[in-house]
C-alpha cells in the first residue's frame, strides 16, 4: 500500500524532530557541558590554585635560603672550633705535671725530717712516656740501715702519696743489703722501684 | 543526516557524548596528576621551610656559641705555635734557664717528631740536656709546665754527674745533676680550617658574652702548679747519711739533734706561755707579767737562733728546724704583733690640735670669702669628727660644725636668684625693695627660710636659715 501525505510540508508531523531525539540531544548537551565544566573547574581552579600555592611556597623558601646558608656556614665553623677546643682539652688533660710529682716525691722522701720512719734516697730517676702503656718511672732506691721495716715504711708512704691514685702498678718490696764504710751507718738496703702511671688516654677519659 | 534514522541519531549523539565525557575525564585525571605532583612539591617545600625556620631560630644561639669558641680559641691558639713562635719558644727556654740557674748543654729537635700529619696539631719534640741542682732543675721544669704555650714533658731523667776528680760538683752546697728532658709542644695545622663566617655586630656581641667566654676559658684552662721552692727539704738524689771519713768540721748528727731538740722544746714552752696569756680569766696584771715573760724567753731564743741554725747542717734536721722551730717562731711573732695591736685602743677621732687647726683655717676661709674651701675642709675629716659628747674635744667639734653650717648656708644663699631692682628706705616706717619684680618690706618672708630683715640704701639684710646675711647692690 502506498501512502501519500497530502498535507503541506510544514504541517506534516513526520518532518519534526522526534521528542526522544530532542530529549536525548538535550541530555547529551547537558552531560557534555557538565563534563567540560568539571574539567574546567579542575584545570583552571584546582590546578591554578595549586600552582599559586607552589609559587608562594617556593618564594618563601627562597627568601630563607640566605639565612640557611649562613646557618650552615656558622654550624660548620662551630663544629670546626669545637673540634679544636676538644683536641686542646684532650691534650691538656692527658698531660702530667712532673714538677708536682717531683715535689710530692721529695715530700714523701723527706717525711718532714722524721728519719726514724725511713731515710731514703734515689740513685737516679728515669721517666719514660708511652701513650698506650702509660708512663714508667724507674727509681733505683736506697734506705739507711739494715732495718727492713724502714723499707716497708717507705713503700707504705709511697702508696699514700698524692700521686698514688694515678698509679696502675708499683714494684713490690724486695731488697739487697749493702754496705758503704764511708758512711754512718754503713749498712743500707738497695732496691728497685718502678712506678707505672695510667696511660694518658685513660687519664683523659677519667677526667 | 536528515535521512538518518532515529536510532542512528540517538547512537551518534550518545557516542559523541561519551567521547566528550571520556576526554573531559581524561583531562581531569591528567590535571589531578599534575595537582598531586604540585602538592607533593608544596609539602616538600613546606617541610623545607619548617626546617629552614628551625635553623634560622637557632642562628642566635649558634652565633653565640661560635663567638665564645672563637674567642676561647684565640686564647688557646697561643699554646699551639707556628714556626715563628717556635723561635720565641726557644727564647723562652733561654729566659727560664736564666731564671732557674740551670746550665743547658744541648737542645735537639727529635727526629720524626715533626710529622706532616693531617691532624689539627702536629707534635714537635725537643730533647734538652742540662746540668743543675735538683732545685734548679725542678724550677726549670715548673716554669716550662706553667708556660702559656702548651709544653708537655714526656720523658726525663736525673743522674749523678761526676767532675774530673770523681768528686761531685756542687752549687751553694747542692749537688749538681745531669738532667735530660724531652719536651713536646704542638704546631697548629691550619690546613683543615673552615673559612671564618662574619657575624654581624661581632664586637658588641663579644662584649655581651664576655662573662660566658671567661667562664668557658676557665673550664679549658691548663693545670698549673706552683713549685714552692726548697722549703728546707733535702735533695732526694743524694745519700743523706753522715760521712764516716775524717768526720770533717761539721758537728755530729747526735750533737745537732740535741740542739734541734732544745730549740723545739723552747718553742713549745713559748707557745704554752702565749696561749696562757690569751686564756680567758687572766687578770690584767697577770697578762702583763706573762707578756713580759714571753718577751724575755723569745728574746733569749732569738739571740742564739742564727748560731743554732748554722750548727744544724744535716739536711733532715734542717727540714725539722725550718718546720718545727723557724715557722712556729714566725707565727708567734705575728700573733704577738697582732695581739699588741688589739690591745692598743685606736683613737678613731681627729686629735685636738688638728681640730683647732681646722677651725682656724675654716674661720680664715670664711672671712676671706672662700666658703667652698671651708666647707670642703670640714667634709674631708667629717667622719673623724663624730666625737661623743663626753669627749673633751666635743666643744671644738661643735665650733667646727658651726663654721661648716655657716659656709654651707652662705654658699646656698649665694646661689639664690635674688635680683634687687630698687629700694625704698623709710626712716620712720618699714623700708621696702623691688626684688625679682615684686615688692617686699622689712619683716616679709620671700620664701619659707628667707626673711627680709633690713633694707638700707646700699645693702639689704636677709635672715636665711637662721643666719643673717647681707646682699650689697
Amino acid at each position: 500500500m502506498i501512502r501519500i501525505n497530502l498535507l503541506p510540508a510544514d504541517l506534516r508531523r513526520g518532518n519534526r524532530l522526534p521528542a526522544r531525539v530532542l530529549a536525548a540531544a538535550f541530555g547529551a548537551a547537558l552531560v557534555i557541558s557538565a563534563a567540560i565544566g568539571w574539567f574546567g573547574l579542575v584545570y583552571f581552579g584546582n590546578l591554578a590554585s595549586a600552582e599559586t600555592a607552589l609559587t608562594r611556597v617556593t618564594a618563601q623558601l627562597d627568601s630563607r635560603t640566605g639565612k640557611v646558608k649562613y646557618y650552615t656556614d656558622l654550624e660548620a665553623n662551630r663544629k670546626d672550633y669545637a673540634l679544636r677546643v676538644q683536641t686542646i682539652q684532650q691534650i691538656g688533660k692527658s698531660r702530667r705535671v712532673w714538677s708536682k710529682f717531683l715535689d710530692d716525691l721529695i715530700d714523701v722522701v723527706n717525711n718532714s725530717g722524721a728519719t726514724e720512719r725511713h731515710l731514703a734516697w734515689f740513685d737516679s730517676i728515669r721517666v719514660k712516656g708511652d701513650n698506650k702503656k702509660g708512663v714508667t718511672v724507674s727509681l733505683p732506691c736506697n734506705v739507711q740501715g739494715d732495718d727492713k721495716s724502714m723499707m716497708a715504711n717507705f713503700h707504705e708512704d709511697l702508696e699514700a702519696a698524692p700521686f698514688a691514685n694515678e698509679l696502675s702498678k708499683k714494684s713490690d718490696p724486695s731488697f739487697r743489703q749493702k754496705s758503704d764504710p764511708t758512711r754512718i751507718p754503713a749498712a743500707f738496703l738497695t732496691f728497685p722501684m718502678e712506678l707505672q702511671f695510667v696511660s694518658s688516654a685513660k687519664k683523659a677519659k677519667k677526667k | 543526516m536528515a535521512n538518518w534514522t532515529q536510532k542512528k541519531l540517538l547512537m551518534t549523539m550518545g557516542g559523541a557524548t561519551l567521547v566528550v565525557c571520556l576526554l573531559a575525564g581524561g583531562g581531569v585525571y591528567y590535571t589531578q596528576g599534575l595537582i598531586d605532583e604540585i602538592e607533593v612539591s608544596i609539602d616538600e617545600k613546606a617541610k623545607a621551610i619548617l626546617a629552614a625556620d628551625a635553623k634560622i631560630r637557632k642562628i642566635p644561639k649558634v652565633e653565640n656559641e661560635v663567638i665564645i669558641l672563637r674567642e676561647n680559641l684565640g686564647e688557646y691558639v697561643k699554646i699551639l705555635p707556628d714556626d715563628k713562635e717556635l723561635v720565641e719558644f726557644v727564647r723562652m727556654l733561654q729566659r727560664f734557664e736564666r731564671e732557674s740557674g740551670i746550665k743547658s748543654t744541648g737542645l735537639v729537635q727529635s727526629r720524626g717528631s715533626r710529622q706532616k700529619g693531617k691532624g689539627r696539631f702536629v707534635p714537635i719534640s725537643y730533647a734538652y740536656d742540662m746540668t743543675a741542682t735538683l732545685w734548679q732543675g725542678l724550677k726549670f721544669m715548673n716554669l716550662i709546665e706553667n708556660f702559656e704555650r702548651f709544653v708537655s714533658i714526656t720523658d726525663f731523667s736525673i743522674k749523678k754527674v761526676r767532675a774530673n776528680g770523681g768528686e761531685t760538683s756542687t752549687i751553694d752546697g747542692e749537688v749538681v745533676h745531669a738532667i735530660k728532658l724531652t719536651m713536646q709542644t704542638y704546631k697548629y695545622n691550619k690546613a683543615g680550617s673552615k673559612k671564618e663566617v662574619t657575624i654581624p655586630n661581632y664586637e658588641d656581641r663579644m662584649t655581651e658574652l664576655r662573662e660566658e667566654i671567661w667562664k668557658r676559658m676557665q673550664e679549658i684552662r691548663l693545670t698549673h702548679y706552683e713549685h714552692p721552692g726548697i722549703l728546707g727539704r733535702r735533695d732526694i738524689f743524694v745519700d743523706p747519711r753522715e760521712s764516716g771519713v775524717g768526720g770533717g768540721n761539721d758537728p755530729s748528727n747526735a750533737e745537732q739533734r740535741e740542739v734541734l731538740q732544745q730549740n723545739i722544746e723552747a718553742v713549745a714552752e713559748l707557745q704554752k706561755i702565749f696561749e696562757k696569756s690569751r686564756a680567758s680569766g687572766t687578770t690584767l696584771m697577770e697578762q702583763i707579767s706573762i707578756g713580759k715573760l714571753f718577751r724575755t724567753k723569745l728574746a733569749a731564743l732569738m739571740a742564739n737562733l742564727d748560731d743554732n741554725a748554722a750548727f744544724i747542717v744535716y739536711r733532715p734536721y734542717r727540714l725539722r728546724w725550718a718546720q718545727e722551730v723557724v715557722a712556729p717562731i714566725e707565727q708567734l711573732q705575728r700573733q704577738m704583733n697582732s695581739a699588741d695591736i688589739e690591745q692598743k685602743p685606736v683613737d678613731p677621732y681627729l686629735p685636738e690640735e688638728e681640730i683647732q687647726s681646722l677651725i682656724t683655717m675654716m674661720r680664715e676661709d670664711c672671712n676671706n670669702g672662700q666658703l667652698d674651701q671651708a666647707r670642703k675642709r670640714y667634709e674631708v675629716v667629717q667622719e673623724r669628727l663624730a666625737v661623743p659628747a663626753e669627749d673633751s674635744r666635743y666643744g671644738l667639734v661643735v665650733e667646727a660644725k658651726s663654721w661648716h653650717h655657716k659656709a654651707s648656708t652662705a654658699l646656698d644663699f649665694k646661689g639664690l636668684d635674688l635680683n634687687i631692682q630698687g629700694v625704698v628706705v623709710n626712716q620712720t616706717g618699714r623700708s621696702g625693695m623691688l626684688l625679682n619684680g615684686e615688692v617686699f618690706e622689712e619683716g616679709d618672708y620671700i620664701a619659707e627660710d628667707l626673711l627680709v630683715k633690713q633694707v638700707e640704701e646700699e645693702q639689704v639684710w636677709f635672715v636665711f636659715r637662721g643666719l643673717t646675711l647681707v646682699r650689697t647692690m
